[in-house]
This record gives C-alpha cells, sequence and structure tokens, in this order.
C-alpha cells in the first residue's frame, strides 16, 4: 500500500491532482510508475551543460531561427533561436517554469521547440508547464523530446493549448528518448468553433513514457485529427492515453493510432471518445492497430467509445496481430531476405498513421528513427 | 534441372504427398493435373519453400542443390518462381519499390550489379507491354484493390521481370475470364525458350490449349500415377478424373516423366 500512496503522491506532485480517480487510467503502467515513485529525485540542474551528439539530433538548418530550447526544463537562452520567428509569434516566461507561445496570424514555416533531459550524478526531476495560445491563423510546430542515457531522468512536461474560433494548428511531436529516462506528458487542448488541430506522434524509447492528452471540441465544428506511432524495444514502456470530449455540434474527430513493440516492450494505448449530450451531427473514428516482434512484447489497446447524443456517427476500432505469415512469404518468394521483408511489412504499417506530415524533411527524418526499431532482427 | 524423388510431405500432421517423383529438365514445360485435394497446391509451396509443410521423406534436387535445403528467398535468387494462387495484397508496400527490391536482392545474391531507378522503369516498361497491364498499377500497393484477373496478370508480370529459371505457376488460370487467359498464355509463351523450365498446374485441359505443354501429369492421391504427352490433358477432359483411377490398380506408382 505504501507503494500505491507514493505512486499517488508523484501523480500530484507532476499536476495530476485527481490521483485517484484516475488510477485505472495507470493499470497497465502501475509497477512502471512505483518503481519511479520510489526513487529519489534531486531537481534536474538546468545549466547542464548539452552534449554533441544530442545538439545534433535538433539543429536542424529547417528551423534556424524559429528554435526553442528547454533544458531540464529551463528555456536554454545559449541553445534557443528565435531571430526568424517574425512578429506573430511571442515567447514569454512567468514564474514558476512557466512559458507561453502566443501565435497571432498565419506562420509559414514551422516553429520547433525541443525539450531535452540531461542526467546528472543522481536521479533528477524536472517539470515545466507551456500555454500554447493560437489566436489566429494557422501555424505548424515541432517539438522534439530528446534525452541523453545515463542516470534517470524523470521529465514532466504540462501544456494547456488554446485554439480560437478558425485557427488551425499542425504538431509534429517527436519523442525519442533513451531507456534510461521517463517523460510524463500532460496536453489539455481546448479548440474553439472551427478551430483544427491536426497532431501526429512519433513515440519511442523511455523506462516509463506516459502521454496524457485531453482534447475538448468544445466550439461548433471543431476538428481533431490525431496520428500517431509507438515503436518500442528492449524495456521501453510507453502509455498513450487520449481523451477526447465533443461537447459542440457538428464537431469531429480522427484518430489513428499504430503501434509496434518488440523484444520485452510494453505499448499501451487507451482511446477514449466520449460525445456529449447536445453535440449533434458529431463524428469520431477511432483506429488503432498493433504489431508483437517478439513473444515477449506486450501491447494492450483499449477504445472506449462513450455516446450521451442522438444523432452521431461513430466506429472504432482496435487490434494487436502479428506480422502477416502470407505476406512475409510472398516477399521472400520473390528473392527478399527475410529481414529486409519485415523491415517493409513494418515500415508500410507504420507509415499508414505518418501520412499527414507536410514536410518531406521530417518525413525522412521519422523514417530514419523508425528504420532500426521496425527491424524484426531479434524476433 | 528439378529432380524430385519420392517426395513425402505432411501438412498439419496428415500426410497429403506420398511418394511424388518427378523429373524437369531445362527447356521443358510441363502439366501437373488432378482432382481438388490431390496435392497440386502443396507441392507449389513446397518447392518455394513454405512453412507449415513438412517433408517426412525424399528429395528433391535443383541444379545439383539440395533444394529443401534452401531458405525461400535464396530459391527465388537461385531462379525459382511461383506464381501464387491467391497472390497476397499487401497495404502500404509500394508494386515498383516492391518489384526493384525483389529484382536487386536476387541480383545481388547472383553477384550482377543492382538496377538504378531508371534502368529499372526501361525494363518494366518493355514488360509491361506484354501482359497489357496498365502503368497505374505499379503506384499502388501490392495487389491491394487488384481484381482477380489483374492478381494473375501481376504474377506473369513478375515472373516476366524476374526472369526465373524454373517457373511454377499454381492454378493462374483459376478465375480468369477468357481474354485475361489468352494474356496469361501470351506472356508465358513469349518467355519460353531452351534454358527455362516451367510446371503449370492447372485443374483444367483449357490453359493447355493455349500453352501447350511437353508432358502432362495426373497428380491424384499425393502421387503422380499417370504421365503423357498433351494428348492426357484431351483425354482427361474427355473422361474425367475418375477415368484415371480406374485405370490404375491401387498402390500402383506412376513413373516420372522425362
Amino acid at each position: 500500500m505504501a507503494a500505491a500512496a507514493q505512486a499517488r503522491d508523484l501523480l500530484e506532485e507532476l499536476g495530476r491532482g485527481d490521483a485517484r480517480a484516475r488510477e485505472e487510467s495507470w493499470r497497465y503502467s502501475k509497477m512502471a510508475l512505483r518503481a519511479l515513485s520510489q526513487q529519489e529525485f534531486v531537481a534536474a540542474y538546468t545549466q547542464a551543460a548539452l552534449p554533441d551528439a544530442l545538439r545534433a539530433r535538433f539543429d536542424w538548418p529547417q528551423t534556424q531561427g524559429r528554435r526553442v530550447v528547454f533544458i531540464n526544463g529551463a528555456f536554454s537562452e545559449a541553445h534557443s533561436d528565435v531571430t526568424q520567428v517574425g512578429a506573430a509569434v511571442t515567447v514569454g516566461e512567468s514564474a514558476g517554469n512557466t512559458y507561453s507561445l502566443r501565435i497571432d496570424g498565419d506562420i509559414d514555416q514551422s516553429l520547433h521547440v525541443v525539450y531535452i533531459s540531461v542526467p546528472s550524478a543522481q536521479p533528477s526531476r524536472w517539470q515545466v508547464n507551456v500555454a500554447v495560445a493560437m489566436v489566429s491563423g494557422r501555424a505548424s510546430v515541432v517539438e522534439q523530446f530528446l534525452g541523453a542515457d545515463g542516470i534517470g531522468v524523470l521529465g514532466c512536461v504540462s501544456r494547456r493549448i488554446d485554439l480560437a474560433d478558425s485557427t488551425s494548428l499542425d504538431l509534429v511531436s517527436l519523442c525519442e528518448l533513451p531507456e534510461s529516462a521517463s517523460l510524463y506528458r500532460l496536453v489539455d487542448v481546448r479548440a474553439a468553433a472551427k478551430s483544427a488541430l491536426r497532431s501526429t506522434h512519433v513515440v519511442l524509447g523511455g523506462r516509463l513514457q506516459r502521454l496524457d492528452m485531453q482534447v475538448e471540441l468544445a466550439g461548433e465544428q471543431a476538428h481533431l485529427e490525431s496520428r500517431g506511432v509507438f515503436a518500442l524495444r528492449g524495456r521501453e514502456h510507453a502509455d498513450t492515453q487520449l481523451d477526447v470530449r465533443h461537447v459542440a455540434r457538428d464537431t469531429t474527430c480522427d484518430i489513428l493510432w499504430r503501434g509496434v513493440a518488440d523484444q520485452r516492450a510494453r505499448g499501451i494505448f487507451h482511446g477514449a471518445i466520449t460525445v456529449a449530450q447536445g453535440a449533434d451531427g458529431a463524428d469520431a473514428q477511432l483506429s488503432n492497430k498493433n504489431l508483437l516482434l517478439s513473444p515477449l512484447a506486450e501491447i494492450d489497446t483499449q477504445p472506449v467509445l462513450e455516446i450521451y447524443a442522438d444523432e452521431v456517427k461513430a466506429a472504432h476500432g482496435a487490434t494487436v496481430g502479428q506480422i502477416d505469415e502470407r505476406a512475409l512469404f510472398y516477399l521472400r518468394s520473390r528473392g527478399i531476405a527475410c529481414v529486409d521483408a519485415k523491415r517493409l511489412l513494418v515500415g508500410a504499417f507504420c507509415d499508414v498513421a505518418l501520412d499527414r506530415i507536410a514536410q518531406p524533411w521530417l518525413r525522412e527524418h521519422i523514417a530514419g528513427l523508425l528504420a532500426p526499431r521496425v527491424g524484426g532482427e531479434n524476433s | 534441372m528439378l529432380k524430385i524423388e519420392n517426395l513425402h510431405v505432411r501438412v498439419a500432421g496428415k500426410e497429403i504427398l506420398k511418394g511424388l517423383s518427378l523429373e524437369v529438365n531445362a527447356g521443358e514445360m510441363h502439366a501437373i493435373m488432378g482432382p481438388n485435394g490431390a496435392g497440386k497446391s502443396t507441392l507449389g509451396n513446397v518447392l518455394a519453400g513454405r512453412e507449415g509443410y513438412e517433408v517426412t521423406q525424399g528429395s528433391v534436387v535443383y541444379n545439383g542443390q539440395n533444394l529443401l535445403a534452401l531458405e525461400p528467398e535464396q530459391r527465388a535468387a537461385e531462379g525459382m518462381f511461383l506464381a501464387f494462387q491467391y497472390p497476397v495484397e499487401i497495404p502500404g508496400v509500394n508494386n515498383t519499390y516492391f518489384l526493384r527490391a525483389a529484382l536487386n536482392a536476387q541480383r545481388k545474391h547472383r553477384g550482377e550489379s543492382e538496377l538504378d531507378s531508371m534502368q529499372f522503369l526501361k525494363l518494366v516498361r518493355e514488360k509491361l507491354a506484354v501482359l497489357h497491364l496498365k502503368d497505374e498499377l505499379l503506384h499502388r500497393a501490392v495487389n491491394e484493390g487488384f481484381s482477380g484477373g489483374e492478381k494473375k496478370r501481376n504474377e506473369i508480370f513478375q515472373m516476366a521481370l524476374l526472369e526465373p529459371a524454373l517457373a511454377i505457376l499454381d492454378e493462374t488460370d483459376s478465375g480468369l475470364d477468357i481474354d485475361a487467359l489468352k494474356m496469361v498464355a501470351d506472356g508465358v509463351n513469349a518467355m519460353r525458350n531452351p534454358k527455362r523450365a516451367f510446371l503449370v498446374i492447372t485443374h483444367y485441359q483449357r490453359l493447355l490449349d493455349y500453352i501447350v505443354p511437353d508432358f502432362v501429369h495426373v497428380l491424384a492421391d499425393g502421387r503422380i500415377v499417370e504421365s503423357g504427352d498433351k494428348a492426357l490433358a484431351l483425354q482427361l477432359e474427355a473422361h474425367g478424373y475418375a477415368w484415371v483411377g480406374e485405370r490404375h490398380v491401387p498402390g500402383q506408382v506412376g513413373a516420372g516423366a522425362a
């Protein structure tokens, strides 16, 4: 029981005050969370030096001059460069590790926000809050979560995203953590009338990484498109919880996630859609398919649909399976080696969830990140 | 080229092939006919190396090598090709990408240089014309959304592209209308040459009106019970498979051809 209480305390400290009520959502990650909560963490050092190898992973020419970097939860003056962001973007800072990003107008090129965990001599912890306000126009944001391997770091990023009427935000979120790092991401989105959030998440690595994304489709015709892939190996553990609430009329959501787990990895996907009373004309679609590449890997998926309105279009489906042996034999019978055939099949399986990424260079970058994780050499 | 001797194969604990012997030489066109459940598709799958087929007895020698010891991709690289009875749809894998990867993997295995995309496309256009296939199929995922006829023609197109030494056609005629059947036959006939051999597995004599075999074998109850020339196929058409059964004393094993 002490362990359970410690886990609850940790959740409360990380900003989930209603931890007890949410315990069910931690069902599959309970042990991983308890193990974390029994560890003594010191505050992470915010002035930590950035290893060159890590810098190379985000220093993209395409986002130069439009980049904000946080190291262990603190804004890094040295590594950020916002000289090209233009007048439509305001980056602000207030007390208590809280930052704001305000976008008022169209942005042609992607903003780049990077969150980095740098370990120190003992287990450390950091936390940051970011408020994103889309006041007008349309924008594209690429965010990256990176970590150096070493003594475990626990990061917590809590965000609020407000989309004003008729605004549109394209978000690509890449999380690539070493197996020693943990990350808890809370995202609360409120979408006003005719606004749209199009997000693609790529979830790789982590001792425990958890994404809690809540989206309230609050205004008429608000739209959410959520794409995502997790690809895990080793003893990585990733838990994704989507909670979408249709509150206003004619709101739409389209959720499509793919998951792959190899070796002893553990993946969890929970997709909940609620259509509230009065939200007639809502259209909710959820598809989640998963592949196990090893007999020791595990994936749990749970789609939940709750409908309290009368006129609703809704569909959901979730599967966990293995590589299609017929397809594998077909490719091999044409001369493609087993390992390459598996990579081709798993890569194609994941690609379906990445088709909305507009920037070709970013698609290429993600393909490179996925390649070693869809290999199947170990299965 | 291919020598099968006394092959016994079990599938899911059940013996399907019960002492099949067959010899195929370069340049020959062999047809294997037989009733449902005789083991025709099992033969094709065992030769291509599909999992789940347990060889309990006998041997298969291909160009001097023990074929059964090779992985499916090695067999392909050594020149063996199976046209599937039911070609598999593979969503998300582009047809052109797949074919180029397959051809280059085979070329690499044989120590030949890999083709770049320009060289590959040139080759593809040549082969497409023969089979009256639309370019558009190349841009789609492998077999995805193809009609039954398109799938079968795509198999023959792959064969034309990969230029195997031994092609096994597993009921390629099933589900084809007469026009598609003629196109498939044209594709096969265009590839006949003294170095290449074919093993055509079929239910019906109809395909053999267009692809004229050198040898016809009747496969029944797991072995070859009768071999002959193309006239045998016509006799089968006239009398049915029961006719073969009546002509053979139970337990008597038919001799391999050639």
